[in-house]
Parts: structure tokens; sequence; C-alpha cells
């Protein structure tokens, strides 16, 4: 528990921050809003006196009220991980900032967000499904999501094209390799 | 025949054609499979991936193929026989282990979070287990705690023996990888005298571990740690001075510190960059800080560098584990732990060191006997990603030789 | 009709066997009987006149058939070593020690079913494993065995082979494109580009050779270096016999050269679509092509079929069987027997375990051993053609356990090291060794003169 660090950051991000800064065993707590992300984990990430350099996590969380992103971070300033929570997402249309601008690293993990969660990560160049195949309509780890009926309208129910060994299906039209004219 | 398919009716509009596997395209006269999603680019990434240029083709390697760690296809977009741009698919490992964990007691988390990066499951269990101890308060007894270490350093030494036989198999070497099972195999009966299981252990329980140290564990270990070293040894000798493996390695892959930063690296593939950050030291947990070892560091950050790098840290792994021998405590192996466990609403992050980086899980709880969310953080995962960055320029040959060095695991990345 | 179908319906399978098969035998004996009779003589005739022909049908004949067992053995021989280094054991379970595995697998390979992928280019398909067969096997005929077991000695016969063998990246390239494969495609074009790269250090390599011996004729070379073993040309020419391996290994696509094949990369690279006994072929043709290279080594650098040191003693073993008369009957009824009991008598004397008869039998065996140790030391003495191919074989088989040795122990280069490495070292070091191989030529004959 970092009582310095607690102090620096109400000093620095107070007006930024929803709710006091909670700490707990060795993790430290700040709540943002999401249009907050971009700039409080910028400096949290360039100021010499935080320098959080090395990204640990970025979660997506369903309270069943809102949806959350939770940043955890390391730096060698503090021996508390410090843990951003992106609070207060609509859980109908959730957006927040991508941080893909600090950590290229990040991307496969708004990614997986997107795809568990449904949070847009504005930003990220690369928002597609990373695990679920990429005509799945719903968002698994909602807590609004009903496995059975889900997978009963996905397209991927009843007998598997992949599977038959005679006639191939009739394909989309705009399956073509693209080729640039360059 | 008159069995009509849903597939066989035209698709309406806005309905992509899927199957196990929609990003192919069939080529209706002859069948056969270009690796294209059958739907207009989504993001800009992909229509950056899968625009080809003049005398640029997309070759599809997996999910079938002899080395890809698991079961993990990707798309590498080649000039030739270089390697301009890879794109991995993941997915097909996915079995929803988080969302399972939500729907199961604490107690039943260990047994779902074991098969993630399987062939190191002791640090899979690790990380759960503290993150729900701090939601409870729990206190470990320090024996538990040395016992967690002293397994913990060996599954570590079994998954980089086996890191080492992969890594000489995808370059074409027969022998190494039979040589480091037996390795590995020597260690697994050691966990398994200790655990009751030779892979996915099952071993840690919230407040302690299973089982005590029983007399034939240690009297293997005993035996083992005698001849261990020279068996590694061995096994790095097969490597080491092999001119064509080295000249394989050197400067493949190299990524430099500001970069590994970037991507989120950590763990050997961190160290090997020159940044000597490790999760047992610059953010000590169980009993590490009474443990005299190093943290190896290399600055190279090429495939070479994470190689020889993996076995230094196997030798300080057997200094860790001859000082958990000489400094066990006596003492209970488990805290007073209810069956059924209601921890106080709250939220709690652990990371462990696991052998391929920083192993940790976020839980958060709702007061209910069931986590409200489990969040696991995959080193492997991270990794992954850099793989089409560093191939930049490489060869095919060098693809498969670049993921082994970066040594994922793919349960634990499709979780 | 319909009484013989009747009759036929009635029977069982042994007796259709019999009503078919006995009438069809008795039709093709009288056949060959009425040929033989009719059109043996003059057959005979045209044979005898034509003697090198014939003979030279007849060596290509058994060098076509031994291939097969050559490659059986082979392969046999490469999973059983590289398990032994690999601390497993490898086939044991397929006859003794595992070693029916490979015809087990020559079998399972006939098999299996053949089938052209659509879109492939049937023809080009189907006749890509045979141009890559022939190309190996065709060379066969210039490598002498032993003396007077070769199919032909041309004197060109080096460039002969050079030739031949270089046809088999025909082969492979015919493979790899007209799979309608990428892989496939990719693991030909490798292949391609390896092999033609290194027929340049390969070929260069053996000039030293051909200057020293002063002909291509393979026979003529492996009779230059008889006598001691200092007289084998790898004492003569080092550099040359070491570029020649590295050389030899990376054609035959052998570990550390094996990126065509590299499984784990690009599965099986040219022959990822073929099953069935077309991949046999393929991969007929790659033992055979160890065997060849193997044999080229020991024929140009390490003597042929040359004993490495010449047989002290004169023999003549001057027995005129014909002079022996009914001796020659009781020596064949009675040598045997006696034998037998000289080398029992030593167990049943020594041993009260043993009974006589079990003695008696260990006798046997033992004097059985020992009658075909004497006719083979015989044979050894008095024909030279069985010494040439014991030698020939011994060293051959020492070089191929070389090359399974490197499979077991090296992992792969990656395509530009092995382009590298062949243009700009290995062409460098042939160049130079023919350079100095011709200076010592000439200058040994000056201080000679």
């Amino acid at each position: 528990m970092d009582r310095a660090l607690k102090a620096r950051l109400e000093s620095r991000f107070g007006d930024d921050l929803r709710g006091p800064v909670r700490q707990r065993h060795d993790q430290t707590e700040i709540r943002i809003g999401p249009g907050a992300v971009t700039q409080v984990l910028a400096s949290l990430h360039d100021e010499p006196s935080f320098r959080f350099e090395f990204l640990a996590d970025l979660a997506g969380v369903d309270t069943g009220e809102v949806m959350q992103v939770v940043y955890h971070l390391w730096s060698d300033t503090t021996p508390d991980w410090l843990r951003v929570i992106a609070d207060g997402l609509s859980r109908d249309d959730p957006r927040v900032p991508s941080v893909t601008f600090l950590w290229k690293g990040a991307e496969w993990m708004e990614r997986e967000a997107y795809d568990m969660f449904g949070i847009t990560f504005e930003g990220n160049r690369d928002l597609r499904r990373i695990y679920m195949p990429p005509d799945y309509t719903s968002f698994p780890l909602r807590k609004d999501f009903f496995l059975p009926d889900d997978a009963a309208r996905s397209p991927g129910a009843g007998v598997r094209p992949m599977e038959r060994t005679h006639a191939p299906r009739n394909a989309p039209a705009t399956a073509t390799v693209r080729r640039s004219g360059a | 025949m008159t069995t009509t398919s849903h597939h066989d009716a035209p698709l309406g509009p806005g309905v992509s054609g899927s199957s196990d596997d929609p990003r192919v395209a069939l080529d209706r006269d002859l069948g056969v499979f270009e690796p294209v999603p059958p739907y207009p680019p989504r993001t800009e990434r992909e229509a950056e991936f899968y625009t080809l240029a003049d005398g640029q083709l997309l070759i599809n390697m997996g999910p079938q193929h002899p080395s890809t760690h698991g079961v993990l296809r990707v798309v590498l977009k080649l000039d030739g026989e270089r390697v301009v741009d890879l794109d991995p698919v993941l997915g097909y490992l996915h079995r929803g282990v988080e969302k399972l964990c939500e729907n199961a007691d604490y107690h039943h988390v260990i047994s779902q979070v074991d098969p993630l990066e399987y062939v190191s499951s002791l640090f899979n269990e690790w990380a759960p287990v503290m993150a729900f101890e701090q939601l409870l308060d729990v206190q470990v007894p320090r024996r538990a705690e040395y016992i967690r270490v002293l397994s913990g350093e060996l599954n570590r030494i079994a998954s980089h023996s086996l890191f080492l036989g992969w890594m000489a198999l995808d370059l074409g070497g027969l022998t190494p990888i039979l040589w480091s099972f037996i390795e590995r195999d020597e260690i697994v009966e050691l966990l398994a005298s200790l655990t009751g299981q030779r892979m996915l252990f099952n071993y840690f329980r919230i407040g302690g571990v299973n089982g005590d140290l029983n007399h034939d564990f240690m009297s293997r270990l005993g035996d083992w740690m005698g001849r261990a070293t020279e068996q590694i040894d061995a096994g790095m000798s097969l490597l080491n001075e092999n001119e064509i493996f080295v000249r394989r390695m050197r400067d493949l892959g190299t990524i430099d510190t500001a970069q590994a930063l970037r991507m989120c690296f950590s763990g050997p593939n961190l160290r090997a960059t020159g940044v000597p950050f490790d999760v047992r030291r610059a953010h000590p947990y169980s009993v590490y800080p009474e443990l005299d070892f190093d943290i190896p560091t290399r600055a190279e950050g090429d495939s070479l560098a994470r190689y020889l790098l993996r076995m230094d840290e196997v030798r300080q792994s057997l200094r860790i584990i001859d000082q958990c021998l000489h400094q066990m405590p006596d003492g209970p192996i488990m805290a007073k732990v209810p069956r059924l466990l209601r921890p106080r609403p709250g939220r709690a992050y652990a990371a462990v060191e696991a052998p391929r980086g920083q192993y940790a899980t976020y839980a958060i709880s709702d007061g209910t006997h069931q986590p409200f969310r489990m969040r696991i953080h995959d080193p492997s995962f991270i990794h992954l990603q850099a793989v089409g960055p560093l191939m930049e320029g490489h060869l095919i040959a060098d693809t498969m030789a670049i993921m082994a060095s970066l040594d994922p695991i793919m349960g634990g990345v499709d979780k | 009709m319909t009484v013989i179908s009747r009759g036929w319906g009635r029977l069982t399978l042994p007796g259709k066997l019999v009503f078919t098969l006995v009438p069809l035998l008795l039709a093709v004996t009288v056949g060959l009987v009425a040929a033989i009779v009719l059109l043996g003589a003059p057959l005979v005739a045209v044979l005898t006149d034509n003697l090198p022909i014939v003979r030279f049908v007849v060596a290509v004949t058994i060098v076509l058939l031994m291939t097969i067992p050559t490659a059986f053995l082979i392969i046999y021989m490469e999973m059983k070593i590289i398990a032994l280094m690999n601390l497993r054991i490898g086939p044991d379970r397929v006859g003794p020690f595992g070693s029916l595995l490979s015809v087990v697998h020559g079998l399972k390979v006939l098999m299996k079913e053949d089938f052209t992928p659509t879109g492939a280019d049937a023809t080009v398909f189907t006749w890509a494993p045979v141009v890559v067969y022939l190309a190996s096997v065709m060379t066969l005929l210039v490598i002498p065995f032993a003396p007077g077991l070769y199919g032909q000695d041309m004197n060109i016969g080096l460039l002969y082979f050079f030739a031949i063998s270089g046809l088999g990246v025909v082969g492979l390239l015919m493979g790899g494109w007209s799979s309608y494969n990428k892989y496939s495609l990719l693991g030909g074009l490798r292949s391609a580009a390896q092999v033609i790269s290194y027929e340049i250090p390969l070929t260069l390599s053996v000039v030293g050779v051909i200057l020293l011996a002063g002909t291509m004729s393979l026979n003529a070379i492996v009779e230059n270096q008889s006598g001691w073993f200092t007289d084998w040309y790898v004492f003569q020419q080092p550099l040359g016999a070491l570029i020649f391996f590295i050389a030899a290994t990376a054609e035959a696509n052998r570990t550390p050269f094996d990126l065509t094949e590299a499984d784990s990369e690009i599965v099986a690279g040219f022959a990822t679509e073929y099953s069935g006994m077309r991949f046999g072929f393929f991969f007929f043709a790659e033992y055979v092509n160890v065997f060849i290279m193997s044999a080229l080594t020991v024929t140009l650098f390490f003597g042929g079929w040359n004993a490495p040191f010449p047989w002290p003693f004169e023999t003549g073993v001057a027995i005129d069987l014909a002079s022996l008369g009914i001796g020659l009957l009781l020596l064949v009824a009675i040598a045997p027997v006696a034998l037998t009991l000289l080398f029992a008598a030593p167990f049943w004397i020594a041993s009260t375990r043993l009974k006589g008869w079990h003695a008696l039998i260990i006798g046997f065996v033992l004097a059985n051993l020992f009658i075909v140790g004497l006719l083979g030391a015989w044979a050894y003495v008095e024909l030279d053609w069985v010494a040439g191919i014991l030698w020939f074989m011994l060293k051959t088989y020492v070089f191929v356990f070389i090359f399974v040795w490197m499979r077991g122990t090296l992992p792969r280069v990656r395509i530009d090291q092995l382009m590298d490495f062949a243009w700009k070292w290995l062409m460098e070091l042939a160049f130079l060794n023919i350079f100095i191989t011709a200076a010592a030529i000439i200058i040994v004959e000056q201080l000679r003169s």
C-alpha cells in the first residue's frame, strides 16, 4: 500500500477521478470516465513522476449495470500495481478510446474485450473478433448472454458445410482476393 | 439426393456465408481454398492485410500443422520466400474458461484454470489462488508457500526443457526433443508423486497446497538433483555449440527494449532485450524475498538470446529448489478455509512469474459463492501478437523459429 | 450353355479355382513348350550373337530390382539408428528387431488410394515421381560394384552420372508445379534452387579426381586406387572429398539441407499432395539417392571395391576336384559327420548338463558355420568379385550411416544460408582445389623429369 502514490494521483488527476483512490493489499485503484482514458493513461505513461510504462492487463468487465474497462499498470517508482477503471460505459453502446497509441500490445487485449463484451475501442486499427467466428452475433461474457438460445441463432448451427464432400456451396460474390492496383 | 440444407439457399443480404472457418472463399470451379474472408474487410488492418500487391500470395498455415504450438491458424502474406505480413487466427482452442469460472465455486476454479498453459499448470493455479486469498484475507502458512515455490520451480524447469526440445524440432533437429523429454518425464514423475497428477496438477488450494511432501517425492528429488545439472548440460550441448543452430537463431526476430515494452512483453522475452523485469523481484509474492537468486538478462533480443536466457533461468531454478529444500519450515500446509467460500465484495489482482511471462488474474467478487468476474491474463496471448511485426523481411522457415522462440502455448492464447 | 452355368453355380470356391486355373496353366505350359521348341534355337543364337546387349539388359534389370531392397534396408537403418540416437528403441515388433518394418511400409504404400487432386495437371502429376525415380536409378548403371560387376563402363561415366542425376530437378519441379498447391510450389522451387546451386560445387570438386586419374571412367578411377589404402584419392584430394560430400548431402536433399521436405515448415514440400505409390516413388528415390551418393563417394575417393590392403599371400587352391574320383563322394559324405562330431566333442565332454544329442545339434550348427566360412574365405580369395562387392558394400554403408547420423543430429539450414554457402564458399573452394591439384600435378611431373 503506497500512500505516497495515492497522494500523487489525487493531486494530479483530482478532477478526472470518480470517487476516492482505493488501496487494498498491494493494489491502488482509481476510477475515471471513458472520455478521460486517453489523457490519463498518456500522462501515467509519459510523466517522469509516474512512468507507468508496463501495461500488465486490459480487461473488460460487465457489472450488470454498466460496463468497465480495467487497466493494470506497473511502474518501478512504486511497489503497487495501479488499477485504472474506466467506469460508466453504457451497456448498449460501450465506447472507449483505444490505448494502442501507447502500447501496441493492447491491440489484441482490446480485440478480446470487444469480442467478449462488445466494447468498441475507438482508434484500434483491428477491432474484429478474435476468439469467436467473425459472423458470431453475440458477446459471450456479457451478463445477459444465454448460451443455448444464442447458439441456435448462430449461422454455424446445423450441418457444417466443411464436412460436406460434394458440391461447393454458393459463395457470395465478394469472395475474391482483393488486389491493389499498384 | 433430396435433402436440402439451408446452405444451398441463396444467402440473405448482410449475412456472410459461415462455416467452421469463414475466412475461406471457395473457388467455384475447383473447390480450392484461398484464405480470404468471404466478406469485405471490416477493419483497417484487415484491408491492409488482405490486399495483395503484385507478386504476393497468401498462404495458410494450420490449424493442422506439424509445428504451430497447438491449434493455430496463421495466414502468411508472401513475396516469394519472404514473409511480408502475418495474420494469426485464434479461437480453435477457446473453451470459455472465464465464463465457466463465473459459474463455478471458488474452489472449482482451480480445475478449470489448469489446462490454460498446460505445460506449466501450477502457475495457472497460483495466480487465481493468490487473488482469492487476497479477497478472503487468508494467510497462507509458510510451509505451504515453500512447497508452492518448490513445485513451481520444478514446473518451470520442465517447461523450459520442453521449450528447448520444441525449438530444436522446429529447426529440424530430431534428437534434442527426445532428450529433453527424458528430463521432463523425470520431473513430471516427481510432481506426480507429490501431487498425484503428471500434467494438470490441481494441487494448489485456496489457503495452501493439497498434500505434504512425502518420502517418495523427497528421495526422488534428491536423486534427480544430483543428476540434473549434467542432464541439462548434455541437452544444451547438442545445440549451443552447433553452428547451424546458432546461425539460424542469431539475429532472428530481434526486438529492442522500447518495442518490447510497447508490445507488453514480459518474462524471458522481455528479459532477453535487457530489461530485468521479473515479477518475483519487481513485485515479490510468496517467499521469494527470502530466497537468493539472480535475474538473468541478455541484451541482444534475438532468438538465440531468448533461448540462452531460458537455459540460464533453469540453473537459477535449481538454486531456488536447493534453497527451498534447506530452508523448508515445519508447520501446516493449509490455512483454515471454509468449504463454501463467500468473500466480501471486492477486487483483487495477482500476478506470478510463469515460465512464459507474467501470468495474472483479476478477480471480482460480489459476495456470492461464485466469482463475479475471473479475468485471466496470459503471457502467450501477448507474445503471439508480436510474431507479425517481428516477421518483417524474414523467410517462411523463420516463422516457425520465431514463434518457437517466443514460446507460446495455444491453450493459454485461446483460453 | 445353361448346363455349364448351372454346373458352375454349384461349384464351391476351390472347385471354381481348379476349373479356371488348371486349364489356364495347361494352355500356358503348352504354349511355352511350343515356343521353346520352335523358336528356342534361333533365340539362343540371337542372344549369343549379341552378348553385350544381353549382358546389359540383365545387368540393368538386376540393378533396377536391387534398388528396392536397398531402399528398404536404408529406410530401416534410418529408423533404427535415429531412434537409438534419440535414446528410443525404434522398430522392434515386425520381424527380428523390426527389420521387416520397411517391407511392410512398402506394401502399405502400395495399398493406399491413389488420387489426383482437383486442379492438378494429371499427366505431369503422374509422371513427376517416375522422372525422379528414374533419374536416381539410372545413375546406378555406371557404378562399379566389383571388378567386372558394372552396368556399363563408359569412358565418360562420371559425366553421364552428373547429367542424369541432374534430371531429378525436373521431376521435383514437375511435382511441385502440377500439384495446384502453394506449399508444393514453394517446396518444388526451393528444391530446384537448392539442387541447381549445389550441382556446381559437386561437379567441380571431382575435377581434381579426373585430373589425377586422367579419365572419367569410374571403373578406371577405381582401378587407379588399387593397392594400399593410402592410394585412395581421399588422401590426395581431401578438400575435394569434403566439398563433394557436402554437396552430395545437398543433392540428396538430406539433413542439414532437407528444406524441401522440411516437415515442420511446409508439411511435405513438393510431395504434399502425393499419396500411395506415387509418394512411395519419391520416398524410394530419396533413399536410392542416398545410396548412390555414398556409392559415388566411395568410388571416387575411397577406393571403390578395393580392399584397404592388398592380399599378401599368393593363393592358389590347387585342388583338382576331378582327380579325387570316388574320394570326392566319401569326402562329401564323411566330412560333415566328422566335423559335427569334432565340434560336438568339447561340449559333450566339458558339460555334464548337456545331453549327447544337444551337443550333436550344437556341433551340427557349428560345422555348418565352419563349412560356410571356409567356402566364403575361398570365394573371397579366389573370386575377386566377392571380395570387391564385400568391400564396396561395407564402405558404402559406412557413408550411408554417416548420412543417417547427420539426420539424427543436425538441424536444418535456411534457404538463404544454404544458397550463400553454395555460391560464396563451396564453389570458390572447389575452384581452389582444381588449381592446387593442377599445379601439384605439373610440379610433380617437373620434379620427376
